[in-house]
Formats: structure tokens, sequence, C-alpha cells
């Protein structure tokens, strides 16, 4: 190869290069529109965006994997979290965790109502775009999801274990209830396990579910319990389809009478299903 | 130093090292967050000390680059600079943007978009200065009217690094339109035309250091550039993955991406061979493991570590995890540290009064206790990032959870850190322990090569 040559081969592979880079750039933002549903960008969500620029966020957390790993993932964060509950968050994290334990915390940011509002609009939109379907398995903010109880479980196999395996079969029709139930609990989005465990003591987002059965039987027939249900199954699915028709003590559970479980599964979710996932909390004895 | 102008690189190498200093302070400071619970929670939080982190590192190394390009420059065009004041003045406007976008970051005043961070008016000084820089090189080599290859290379590169800055000015309403954009800075700068830079430093050292022929290395610096940019372009996809972007960008990113290791290997072959066939005999050996040690780095960090999480298989799990950050440490070391460092140790000899021309015992140290903190560092995000994406994204532990579970890798990535601290402390005690130099010496007017053969 002589000199001149190589360079021709410089010149040429980078301007081959570079036309199909710019001509596939052309066709991309052909398709941004529809990808990031664009139609969506409301002036909130704009605000929003300024919010999370101006605030640093992208330097201890990520979106869509970019930014910092000092903090969690934030792609689809809406969809595990309640608005009311990423409400107050902001206003306080440290209501929430405890650096003690996690030796993390987020330091509060001091945003106005407005900037929360507008920066929680920014997020939903994020969490619909769409991009490929990732993450692969839902990032979870906390919690442990091989729990021992899975582990000594030796009746159930690995695939059961949550997070394992997607293209697990799944329960069938012909199963008991409790156990749709339990795959339910796992897989509905928002799933159930983001903010819950079913450990004794271990608390997340929501209180544990360790011992559902028998707080509900002690807690419909309390003096202030409030709401419709008369039986155990039937404060389950009250906590369901209208979180806040009973608030579980504690300011990281609620505020202003509204409980911080996302608000929804009574329409994303059939009779049916909701009928399952009853059978199975109702077991947590 | 055979021109009096090039003494001003001497001055933008200081900057470099003071800045390089600051950069691991602010890094040492976010490891130990990672660890916890942090006494600073409220006066200098992680993100503020990352931030400062990345910006002093694009800063320093910039700088570098500059410096290096102002020693280069007269070398190889035989000439003075065209302006030695306005390169001073260049580097002034440079230094204050620098310092005050890090003193504004301490009070959050940033646009808070990834290595993007300047503040406007700090990226248009930016812009000035890079024309002032542009402006002084290209009235050098008009004048003087000998333009080589090696420098066609550098300038080009140069050029392209001011050009490709401008999308970083532009506003974006689409988060994930302003991700697509954000990439053709960030990564056409590292894996694209930074390596230009990278590829004509590699060729004046080495053409310097091993004597070997001008006409050969030039040659096959063409040929790095081309596989350079033939992959690197098209390679940007491996950010397009999982963005909102269309699918197609997935397999061409896998594809394209996949072949940039092969420029990589590419430098580190030409530098041992290099080496190897023509027995170098110039007595700045220093220089030389740099130089190596900066091609072989660089094929460690960037081409194989790259390339171990640019297929989208693995990146869909990898993605935003320290996995990313153990690619990034060793890639940006091995690839614009050390040849800066390799540009500096070079020069340093005829940039400054009585500083032997081998190097000193000092000089090895600094030199091995980098490498092998950097080479633990890396090992430390490793393994952190593996546990990370084993427990948090396969078996779907909660985040925080998670990293409590790798701590002993954080312990871990702070001791090696603390190694290489100390390796680039002697550096710097080394660069600035005799004084600088600023009239053009004597023994140093001969011709290229100032070597003399092994046999
Ligand atoms: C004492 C040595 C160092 C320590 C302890 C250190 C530590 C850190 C930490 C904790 C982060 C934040 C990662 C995150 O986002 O969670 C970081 C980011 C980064 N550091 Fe360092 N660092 C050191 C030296 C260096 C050097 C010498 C370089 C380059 C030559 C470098 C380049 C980077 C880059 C490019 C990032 C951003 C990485 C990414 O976002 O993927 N660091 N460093
Ligand atoms: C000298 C060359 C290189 C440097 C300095 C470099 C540096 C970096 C840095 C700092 C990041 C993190 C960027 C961010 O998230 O903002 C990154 C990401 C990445 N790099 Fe490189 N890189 C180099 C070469 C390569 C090569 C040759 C490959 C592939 C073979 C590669 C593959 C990747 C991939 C796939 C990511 C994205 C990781 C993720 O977020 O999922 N890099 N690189
Ligand atoms: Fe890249």
């Amino acid at each position: 190869m002589t000199n001149r040559q190589a360079r021709i081969f410089a010149v040429a592979s980078t301007l081959i290069a570079a036309l199909i880079f710019l001509v596939l750039t052309l066709d991309s933002h052909r398709q941004f529109g529809e990808l990031t549903n664009a139609e969506n960008i409301t002036p909130e969500v704009t605000r929003g965006k300024d919010v999370w620029h101006k605030y640093n966020c992208i330097n201890c957390h990520t979106l869509f994997g970019e930014g910092a790993y000092y903090a969690p993932d934030l792609t689809k964060i809406t969809q595990h979290r309640g608005e009311a509950y990423l409400k107050a968050y902001m206003r306080d994290p440290s209501q929430f965790y405890d650096e003690q334990k996690h030796r993390r915390l987020m330091p509060t940011q001091d945003l106005s109502e407005q900037e929360i509002s507008d920066l929680i609009k920014f997020l939903d939109w994020v969490a619909n775009v769409d991009n490929q379907g990732w993450p692969p398995r839902p990032i979870m903010v906390t919690g442990a999801a091989v729990s021992s109880a899975f582990v000594a479980d030796t009746t159930r196999d690995i695939e059961d274990i949550p997070g394992v395996a997607d293209d697990t079969t799944p329960v069938t029709e012909a199963d008991d209830p409790r156990a749709k139930g339990e795959y339910l609990y796992r897989t509905i989005s928002p799933a159930c396990t983001a903010c819950h465990s079913t450990h004794p003591g271990a608390d997340m987002a929501g209180p544990t579910l360790a011992g559902l059965a028998t707080r509900a039987q002690a807690i419909i027939t309390s003096a202030d319990y409030q709401g419709e249900a008369e039986d155990v199954e039937g404060y389950i699915r009250e906590s369901i389809v209208a979180p806040s028709a009973y608030l579980v003590p504690g300011s990281m559970y609620s505020a202003g009478g509204t409980s911080f479980m996302p608000q929804g599964y009574d329409e994303s979710l059939t009779q049916e299903q909701i009928d399952q996932l009853v059978a199975y909390l109702a077991t947590l004895k | 130093m055979r021109y009096k102008s090039q003494s001003v690189a001497y001055w933008y190498f200081a900057v470099a090292m003071v800045l390089f200093g600051l950069q691991l302070v602010f890094g040492l400071l976010s490891a130990a967050k990672y660890l916890g619970p942090d006494p600073l929670l409220y006066i200098l939080p992680f993100d503020v000390t990352k931030v400062i982190h990345t910006n002093l590192l694009i800063v320093w190394v910039l700088t570098g680059f500059m410096g290096a390009t102002y020693w280069m420059i007269p070398d190889e065009s035989r000439t003075e600079l065209h302006s030695v004041k306005l390169a001073y003045i260049q580097l002034i406007l440079w230094t204050l943007m620098g310092v005050s976008a890090i003193i504004g970051y301490l009070f959050r005043y940033g646009t808070g978009n990834k290595l993007l961070e300047q503040p406007l008016p700090h990226k248009i000084v930016i812009v000035i200065c890079m024309l002032i820089f542009l402006y002084n090189i290209g009235m050098t080599i008009k004048k003087s009217g000998r333009f080589t290859t090696t420098e066609g290379v550098l300038l080009i590169g140069l050029v392209s690094s001011a050009v490709l800055f401008f999308p970083a000015l532009l506003y974006y309403e689409n988060y994930t339109v302003s991700i697509f954009y954000r990439w053709w800075t960030i990564h056409l700068w590292v894996e694209g035309v930074w390596m230009m830079i990278m590829g004509a430093f590699l060729a004046y050292l080495l053409i310097r250091l091993s004597g070997a022929d001008r006409e050969v290395m030039e040659k096959w610096l063409y040929v790095i550039v081309g596989l350079v940019f033939i992959a690197g372009i098209l390679g940007t996809a491996h950010h397009y993955y999982w963005v909102g972007v269309p699918q197609y960008w997935l397999p061409i990113g896998g594809f394209f991406s996949a072949l940039e290791p092969a420029a990589l290997a590419g430098m580190a072959i030409y530098a041992y061979s290099a080496m190897r066939r023509s027995g170098l005999a110039h007595p700045n050996s220093l220089a030389l493991h740099w130089t190596v040690g900066s091609a072989i780095f660089a094929l460690f960090g960037a081409g194989l570590l790259g390339l171990a999480h640019t297929f989208p298989a693995v990146n869909k799990w990898t993605h935003g995890t320290l996995i990313t950050a153990m690619h990034g440490h060793a890639a940006f070391y091995g690839a614009y540290a050390m040849i800066v460092l390799a540009m500096i140790v070079y020069a340093l000899p005829k940039l400054t009064h009585g500083r032997s021309e081998e190097g000193s015992t000092l000089g090895y140290w600094a030199f091995w206790l980098q490498v092998s903190g950097m080479f633990g560092m890396t090992l430390s995000f490793a393994t952190a990032g593996l546990g990370q994406v084993y427990l948090e994204r396969i078996m779907g532990m909660g985040y925080l959870d998670a990293q409590l579970k790798i701590q002993v890798h954080f312990l871990m990535l702070i001791a090696t850190g603390s190694l290489f601290a100390l390796g680039v402390a002697l550096f710097i005690y080394d660069f600035f322990r005799y004084r600088p130099r600023f009239e053009a010496s004597e023994e140093a007017i001969e011709t290229e090569p100032t070597v003399t053969r092994k046999r």
C-alpha cells in the first residue's frame, strides 16, 4: 500500500460512514415524534425537564440509563410509585429512607410545589417513551428480591423467583387462584413487589404484607376503621381498588388523607385478577 | 527546545497538572460517598463532587492537548509560533473559564447535562478559545509553509473537535433528541476526532523517540484514521440503545462499535513495532514508557473493556451501572490522560533547567504507581459493577440494597484510587521540581531524529 492509497482509504471510509450516519439521522428525526410521544411534551413536561437539569439530578441518578451511578435509575419510576408518593418524597426524602441503614440519602432539594408537579409530569413522559423495552426487568429502588422465604421453599423451582426469568411458563387458568394471584403480585404493572415485601418487619415504600390477613382482621374490627369491608377478603380488595379508604399510620405512607399507593388498579386489572390477588394475599397470615 | 515560543507549552502543562490534581481530590471524595453515610450531604453532595470531577478531567485534558500542540507545531513546521501573546491570552481566558465553571458548580450553577454541564456563557468562551487556538496554529503553519501529515491529522482532529462542540450549544425541547445530539459531541470526540489527536501525538513521539521512518509512520497513521472513522462514526449507535430512538440503531451499534477496537489494536501494534524495529536509543526512555503505555492501556480500557459491553444483548443488562464507570476510567486514562502525560514527559527536559533526559527514579515511580493504581481501580469498578448487574438487574434486588452488598468493592476502589493519586502526586511534584526555561537551547538545535541507533 502506498501513502496515497492509505490516504484515500482514510478519506473514503470517513465520508461513506458519515453519509450513512447522516441519512439515518434524518430518518430518526422522522420517527422521534412517534417514539417519544412528542405530542405529550406539554409546557409542564418541558418545565419539568428544566427542573431535572437545574437541580443536577443527572449527576446522581440515571434516566434512560444515562447519568451517574450513585442513585437509582428513574426511567420508569412513575410506573412504580404513585404521584402522591413521589410528591411527598420530593418534599422530604429523609421521611422515607434512613441514612444509617442504607448509608445513602437523597438531600432535600427545596423544590417548589410547582416544580415538583412539573418534574413528575416530565418523569411520567420519560416513562412512556418507547425505548425498546428497557430495562428488561424492572429496576427497583429497595427490597431484596430473592427473599429467604423463596429460597427456603423447596417446592418452588428457581424460575419462580421474581426477576429470574420473564419467559417462565405463566401459571395457567387451571391453577389455584392463589398461585395465579401470587404470579400477578410480581408481574402486574406497577408490580406490588416494587413497594411491598412479604417479610415480617421489612417495610419498604409500602408496609410489609407479612401477616396481612391477621392484621386486616384486627383493623376491620377496630373503632377507627371507616371503610366498608366486612371481612378480610373485603378489606384486601378495598386496599387494592381504593387505597385511601383506610390509611396505615405513618407519614411515609400517606399525606392529607391520600394513600401513596398507586391509584388505578381498579381500572388496569380485571375483576378476576383482583379476585386472584385477594385470594393470594389472604394467605399471608 | 528548538524554538523559543515552544515555552508557552510549559504554562499549559502547569495548569493541566494543577487541575489533574484537583480532579482526583473530587474523585476520591465521590468514591467516599459511595460508602457513606455522608457528613457533607448538605454542603458538598455527590452530584457536585462528581460534576467537578468529570469537568476537571475534560478541562485538563484539553489544556494538555493545547499545550502539546503548541509544543509540537513549531517542531514539525520548523518555525516559531505565530503569536506567543495570543497563546497566553488564550490560556488565561481558558483557565478563567475552567475555574469559574468549577466554582459555579459548587453553587449548582450549571446545565445539568452529563459532561456538558458548562453554562452557556462558559460554552461561548470555550468556542472563543478554540477559535483563537486554531487561528494561531493555522497561521503558524501557513507562515512556515511546511505542513506534515502528522500535523495535518492533528489539525483536522482539533478543528473537528471544535465543530462537534456545536450541537452542545443548542437547546432541545425533546429530552431524547438532546441525548441523540449529546453523543455527537461526546462520542464523536472520544471515539473519533480525539483519536486523530492521539494518533498524531503518538506518531510525533514515536518518530522522535524510536527514530522510526516518517514515511512509514505517516502511512500507517492514515490507515488508523480510516479504521477509526469506519467504525467510530456509526459506532455512535452504541449510545442509542434504550433511549427512545429507532430500533435499527441496535444492530448498527453492535456491529460497528465492535469494529472500533481494530483502530486501537492498530495503534498499539504501531507503537510496539516502531519501538521494536527501530531499536530505540533516544535517551528519554521514560517518555517512551508513557507513549507505549498509552497505546496499550487504551487498547485495554477502550478496546477490550468497551467491547465488553457494546453488544445490545450485553448492554441491556449493564447499561447505567458501574460497569460503564469501569470502562470510562480505563479508556479515558489510557487514551487521553496518558498521551498528554507522554507529551509532557517528552517535552519537559527541554522546557526546564537541570532535568536529565533519562527521567528520574521519581518519574518511574509515578508511572508504575499510576498504571497499577488505575488497573486496580478498573478492577474495583468491574467487580462492583458485576455485583450490581447480577443483584439489581438480574435478580431484581432493590438498588439501595444491592449497593450495600458491594461495599467491599468501594473500599477497594478507595484503596487503589489512593495508590493512583500517589502516583499522580509524584508526577506533579516532579513536574514542578525544576524551574522553567524560556530560551531556545543550543544543544537542541539539531535535525530530527535525535536518536543514535542501537545495534
Ligand atoms: C483517585 C482517582 C479517582 C477516583 C477515586 C475516581 C472516582 C470516580 C467516581 C466515584 C465517579 C462517579 C461515578 C458515578 O457516576 O457514580 C467517577 C466518574 C468518572 N471519572 Fe473518576 N475517579 C478517579 C480518577 C479518574 C481519572 C484519572 C479519570 C480519567 C482519566 C477519571 C474519569 C472519570 C470519568 C470519565 C467519570 C464518568 C464515568 C461515567 O459516567 O461512566 N476518574 N470517578
Ligand atoms: C478512547 C476511547 C474511549 C473513551 C475515552 C470512552 C469513554 C467512555 C465514557 C466516559 C463512557 C460513559 C459515557 C456516559 O455515559 O456519559 C462510555 C460509554 C460507553 N463506551 Fe466508551 N470510550 C472509549 C472507547 C470505546 C470503545 C472503543 C467502545 C466499544 C468497543 C466503547 C463502548 C462504550 C459503550 C457501549 C458505552 C455505553 C455504556 C452504557 O452506558 O451502557 N467505548 N465510554
Ligand atoms: Fe462511545
